[in-house]
């Protein structure tokens, strides 16, 4: 009776993993450091939206100011970076402790040594762990939801592909923070230690970040890939196939490591070899995922696109395209350049190579020498020097390369902004008062009906 | 059921246990009796897969148990532990008869003998050592596998409940469930269990029956009698 018990148990473990999902829900509730998260969330979106609103307002002529034009009046990059920057600031010092304290807490109360007996493997626990710390982050994510409705309300204007855009940026950032987290506390003996690691992995990526903005090259393609440049790009309303992939893999890597580590009844030895070869896959899945080349801009104003007649006429290039700049990494040309030509031509033309060129990181000893500045442009055997950095110049130097006639003027429509002067009316009893009541008064009830 | 051979353990250079065999038989009491150190815990999670072995391996019919056999053969309640802190006892009870197909239908009768009743909906780690002791033991008898390892199951509880929970435990083990008891308390053990291990410095001294404990200190050149506390002096 009792063994077929035990066989019927194992025979439906999609059972004991719905038991699992349950308790996993029930500590969540249970953990200090989720309502903290939910009550920061509050304000913190709070704070950056009432800015964002307030200065589109400013910008769009409210109080007799001067109205902008163009990209200014983006709500991508006027309402929705800024204000989903606050979820990166929640995801990079709130979510952390949340996710240490799902997985350290087991390995705290014993509760570990019990459930490790069970046939279950060890990944399909920490998935159901980190599934639970999903739907945590998504509830998190509320005020940022309710920033969106109160923007509507105001009459502003919704591009639904790049609102949706910057909200899969930061789950995704979510989901490194999870994975992370969860390597961390599976390794470590106390929650104290992983949180100091984690937080040491964080600042690292900003090292790297620094090191890549300074010395180009290596750093520079490592750097892509770190959570802040990844979150960068959904901002801009730019989906990269890439960087969705690496992401994927990292979380998927750092899920895998923390099943291993949390078998403590597995040799260290044993699980050494393992760490080692899971690292090896995702190490050469990243490499290979790396190269891919899709992505979609999804943002309105087409901010990371050429024209749709530049594109047609790009595309009709196919020899490979080498671009050679000499440019410092901290020249700010390098960065127009950067940004505002070569992202976009990577999208449409995969065959280009870019290498830059400088002695110094900042390039201001360079000056005087002669070549500085040179971007020298090769297709099919032909070359050419330009100095301008704008995308029309880049442009016109491919034509020019390839024997292609620029497209004429299109009459494509021009994205011109959608300007809002109204001031944040509502958001502040919204994100201060509403939302910390809620969270308050929705903490109390947990507490009570558990106690 | 169940051979226990070679079960070797270090920590960094300190031995654990050394070279540890022994058997456990269907539908006993068998009691682990050892001073504190001796490697009782160790034996308990490496026995129950919590914790890696060195050495040795867990043998049922003439070859090693695999740990999913494992799993589904033995569970292993630990001592000192307050899984799921702010979960109430009875959700806890829930949670692991859902977790691990548990034997719902003993569920009330396992909460009645241990007097569990009046912690059902007070939070595990609200309670008092010996609650926390009582609760556990009604999770660990509530599992379907058919061993049940329990580490100091009498540690934290007074007189009273001591006999009460052993009552019970010989209960469960005359319905076939068998049961093996880390004990440092030699009374204790004496009242509970049919046959015993004696570990001591991370090896076993002996197993068998009291008789046949004494009769090996005999062997030995001691006179112990029948007196449990006399032979593990002498075996140890």
């Amino acid at each position: 009776m009792r063994s077929r018990s035990v066989s019927a148990n194992a025979a439906f473990p999609g059972v004991a993993l719905l038991w699992l999902l349950r308790k996993e829900t029930r500590e969540l509730i249970a953990s200090r450091a989720w309502w903290v998260l939910l009550f920061a969330m509050g304000p913190l979106v709070g704070v950056t939206f009432i800015s964002a609103v307030r200065t589109y307002a400013e910008a769009s002529g409210l109080n007799g100011t001067a109205a902008g034009v163009g990209e200014a009046f983006s709500p991508l990059i006027g309402i929705w970076a800024p204000t989903f920057s606050a979820c990166e600031v929640a995801a990079v010092f709130l979510l952390p402790f949340v996710a240490i304290r799902l997985v350290s807490g087991d390995r705290q109360s014993g509760a570990l040594k019990i459930e490790a007996q069970h046939p279950m493997p060890s990944i399909a626990r920490m998935a159901a762990k980190a599934a639970v710390l999903a739907l945590a982050w998504t509830v998190a994510s509320l005020p940022a939801a309710a920033a969106i409705a109160l923007w509507k309300s105001y009459g502003g204007s919704i591009y639904p592909s790049e609102v949706a855009t910057v909200a899969l940026g930061h789950a995704i950032n979510a989901g490194l923070t999870i994975a992370l987290a969860a390597v961390t506390a599976a390794i470590s003996e106390h929650p104290s230690t992983a949180a100091i690691l984690t937080l040491s992995v964080t600042v690292g990526t900003w090292i790297l970040n620094f090191i890549a903005a300074v010395q180009g090259g290596v750093w520079e393609r490592a750097a892509a890939f770190t959570p802040p440049a990844m979150v960068a790009t959904f901002q801009h309303g730019l989906i990269r196939l890439d960087v969705v992939l690496v992401a994927a893999i990292l979380i998927a890597a750092g899920l895998a490591l923390a099943a291993v580590w949390i078998r403590t009844g597995v040799a260290v030895r044993r699980r050494l070899r393992e760490s080692a070869l899971c690292s090896a896959v995702a190490a050469a899945a990243i490499f290979a995922c790396a190269f891919a080349t899709p992505s979609w801009d999804t943002s309105e104003s087409r901010a990371n696109s050429f024209s749709e007649a530049d594109e047609a006429a790009l595309a009709r290039i196919h020899e490979p395209l080498r671009i050679e700049a000499h440019l410092a990494p901290e020249d700010p040309r390098r960065a127009d350049l950067d940004r505002k030509a070569i992202a976009k031509l990577r999208r449409v033309m995969p065959r280009v190579e870019v290498r830059y060129v400088s002695a110094t990181s900042i390039g201001l000893f360079e000056q005087t020498s002669a070549h500085y500045g040179e971007i020298w442009y090769e297709l099919g055997g032909r070359r050419e020097m330009s100095r301008a950095t704008t995308a029309e110049s880049l442009l016109e130097t491919i034509y020019d390369l390839a024997g292609i006639k620029a497209p004429a003027e299109s009459d494509e429509p021009v994205f011109r902004g959608h300007p809002l002067a109204v001031p944040p009316r509502g958001a502040a009893a919204v994100f201060y008062g509403v939302w910390p009541a809620l969270v308050a008064a929705s903490a109390l009830f947990a507490r009570r009906r558990s106690a | 059921m169940l051979q226990v051979q070679s079960f070797t353990k270090r920590y960094g250079r300190l031995p654990a246990l050394t070279d540890v065999s022994f058997s456990v038989r269907e539908g006993e009491v068998l009691g682990l009796i050892g001073p504190n150190g001796s490697g009782k815990t160790t034996l308990f999670e490496c026995m129950g897969g919590v914790l890696p072995l060195d050495g040795g391996a867990l043998v049922r019919g003439g070859r090693p148990v695999s740990a999913r056999e494992r799993a589904s053969m033995l569970f292993y309640l630990p001592d000192q532990i307050a899984p799921w802190p702010a979960q109430t006892v009875r959700w806890a009870i829930e949670f692991t008869i859902g977790f691990f197909g548990g034997n719902a239908e003993l569920r009330d009768r396992v909460v009645e003998e241990l007097d569990v009743a009046p912690l059902l909906d007070a939070t595990i780690g609200s309670l008092s050592k010996g609650q926390r002791k009582r609760a556990l033991l009604a999770i660990g008898l509530l599992m379907p596998h058919a061993l049940l390892l329990a580490d100091e199951p009498f540690d934290g509880l007074d007189l009273r409940q001591s006999r009460d929970v052993a009552r019970t435990l010989r209960a469960y083990a005359a319905e076939g469930r068998t049961l093996f008891l880390s004990i440092h308390q030699i009374r204790d053990a004496a009242r509970v269990c049919d046959r015993f291990v004696l570990l001591s410095g991370g090896r076993a001294r002996g197993e068998g029956t009291i008789r046949e404990l004494a009769a090996l200190a005999a062997a030995r050149g001691a006179s112990a009698g029948d007196d449990l506390e006399e032979v593990f002096l002498a075996l140890t």
